[in-house]
């Protein structure tokens, strides 16, 4: 045979799948090429880049943080919790309550406080929130953030999901819309739809001079890495090593298996809906730190680039959770290059979430079920 | 005295009976085997012993107690161990992972129970950190048997066990069946090698259409000439 042969044979042999990979791994090729030219000839500033992949790579740690929690779910309960963005929304509100109400203890009514100042008045900013100047506070609100949304997730399990045990994805999945919807507005109902600041603004910071500009990373900045990486590590610890992890991991690869086992599966859920609860809240502390905001909406907001994440990861896999967040929240900022910014850098993630989809129909991670 | 007995079972999946006035009894490390054609309730029978399936009538007592209607961890407890017959093995879990999960109701890792698993399963401790899901289906099957024993029950049910094994390797499962009994744990094994099965076997049922056929020694079955005719294909 001759080598044109085998060369048309070869073509012949290509699917449609391989013929999109080629497109994507030359568009991306090319978007590379653009990027390092760019930077090269001075068209784009090398700190703006960096800048934008540090800015990603925190968005991705909370994208990640809060993904484990869905994950985890998915993959013992066989359902997509719609009600999780609102998880984050809630575990966000308890946490920086209480940490308004030990920063500013009597600086206004518990009320005030404690809903994180629904009306105008003292505010994060009056307070002094930082990590520098109310370091307690900070840590109190970060850890009533997970607690408190592990228990109130518990709560929601019993009175809600815990009926309807084996109904299905389906249904599961409309009530959790029906969760959500619920959940978001008896947040606006107690602490209001006001958008307001929760922390200091001009915080110190390690700035680093990157040729042509400054890429900083404030104490918030840090605060968000170390926090979300060793939340992250926790939860890999928890699942490789504890015999809950185990069991949970059994669980997710089998339930009916896991039933005549002896593992006490309701137990076990129980424990996931908590852990992927906690998880969830701490990554709404951790944004609303990170933001320097907090409004009654941005859990639900991102909600679906948590989603993007957890299925461009492989749904079901933690690791893929963490991965696929990071490719969403540095793919996100980075193609603010080329795109005006705002709410066109969405785009991007959901174009990354359909081509991945599209080339690997069960995402990065896919098939590794890790619980 | 049997440690097991079944006494007019009914019973089946939702609406539908599979069972009707089914009689079964194991002694204690008495080795029992049910044969059958397919579709005959042998898996159904087993599974109403372990109560995963809807119960109909009937009674199941183990040791003189009713155990119809208990949870699978609650019959576990009892000292009885299930090995079902498909997807037996967590297949991301690691083997000794797989064995860890067999003693979850206990506090602690039996370390003595694992030792005499790999023991039993010289393999099993040679792979230990494999994941289960990339092992043979022989392997497998190991894995299987042996988390059902680290809990060490005196009566352990397995559903095929030689189901799916090269041939070659069906001999070596039965020897490793007829160990388990040999260390005096009681067996219920539903099998679709009726012949090899009835040789080892102390006792065999030939269940039928849901119902009890034929009962007698493994050797009796064997050359009785009508369930040879019928069941056993001449």
């Amino acid at each position: 045979m001759s080598t044109v042969d085998t060369v048309i044979d070869r073509g012949r042999g290509m699917t449609t799948e391989q013929l999109l990979l080629l497109v994507v791994g030359l568009g991306a090729f090319l978007l590379l090429g653009d990027l390092i030219i760019g930077i090269l000839n001075g068209t784009y500033s090398i700190s703006r880049v960096a800048r934008y992949v540090v800015e990603g790579t925190l968005y991705g740690l909370i994208i990640g943080l809060a993904g484990i929690g869905l994950s985890m779910t998915y993959s013992i309960l066989n359902f997509a919790n719609f009600a999780h963005g609102d998880y984050v929304t809630s575990g966000a509100f308890f946490g920086w309550g209480v940490t308004y109400l030990v920063a500013g203890w009597g600086a206004a009514s518990f009320g005030h406080l404690v809903l994180v100042a629904p009306q105008r008045g003292v505010g994060g900013a009056q307070l002094e929130i930082a990590i520098t100047s109310t370091p307690f506070a900070i840590m109190a609100g970060l850890l009533v953030a997970g607690i408190g949304t592990a228990l109130f997730v518990y709560l929601i399990d019993r009175i809600v999901y815990k009926p309807m045990r084996g109904s299905g994805g389906i249904p599961l999945l409309i009530t959790s819309i029906g969760v959500a919807f619920a959940l978001r507005y008896i947040i606006v109902f107690v602490y209001s739809n006001r958008t307001r600041g929760t922390t200091l603004g001009g915080l110190p910071s390690f700035d680093l001079l990157l040729v042509d500009g400054w890429v900083s990373i404030d104490v918030h900045d840090g605060t968000l890495i170390v926090a979300a990486v060793a939340l992250m590590l926790g939860v890999h610890l928890m699942l490789q090593r504890t015999k809950l992890g185990k069991a949970m991991r059994a669980m997710s690869d089998n339930r009916d298996l896991a039933l005549v086992t002896g593992i006490p599966t309701e137990q076990i859920i129980r424990w996931t809906w908590m852990i992927g609860g906690g998880l969830a809240g701490s990554a709404g502390y951790l944004m609303v730190l990170w933001t320097g905001t907090i409004d009654w909406q941005f859990g639900w907001l991102l909600l679906l680039l948590i989603f993007a994440a957890v299925i461009l990861g492989g749904i079901g896999s933690i690791y893929g959770a963490i991965f696929g967040g990071l490719i969403i929240g540095i793919s996100m900022h980075l193609s603010m290059v080329w795109l005006p910014g705002g709410d066109f850098t969405t785009i991007t993630a959901f174009l990354i979430m359909i081509l991945v989809l599209m080339i690997k129909p069960s995402g990065l991670f896919g098939g590794k079920t890790t619980a | 005295m049997s440690m097991l007995d079944v006494n007019g079972l009914d019973a089946g999946y939702g609406d539908l009976q599979i069972l009707s006035d089914v009689d079964l009894t194991v002694a204690e490390e008495e080795y029992v085997v049910i044969v059958g054609p397919n579709g005959a309730g042998k898996s159904t029978a087993m599974k109403s012993v372990f109560g995963l399936t809807t119960y109909m009538g009937g009674s199941v007592e183990f040791r003189e107690e009713e155990i119809t209607g208990r949870t699978p961890d609650e019959i576990i407890h009892q000292g009885i161990g299930y090995v079902p017959q498909n997807d037996n093995v967590f297949a991301s879990l690691t083997v000794e992972e797989n064995l860890e999960m067999g003693a979850y109701i206990l506090d602690e890792v039996p370390e003595d129970a694992l030792e005499s698993v790999y023991d039993q399963f010289p393999i099993l401790r040679e792979r230990k950190d494999q994941k289960a899901g990339s092992m043979s289906g022989g392997q497998q099957q190991m894995v299987a048997m042996g988390r059902a024993l680290m809990l060490d029950p005196d009566l352990l049910l397995l559903d095929e066990p030689s189901a799916g094994l090269a041939p070659d390797l069906v001999d070596e499962m039965f020897d490793h069946v007829d160990a388990i009994n040999d260390n005096g744990t009681a067996l219920l094994v539903v099998e679709q090698n009726a012949k090899k099965a009835l040789r080892r076997c102390d006792r065999g049922y030939v269940l039928v259409q849901g119902q009890n056929r034929y009962v007698d020694s493994g050797d009796a079955l064997l050359n009785d000439e009508e369930v040879r005719q019928q069941f056993l294909g001449g």
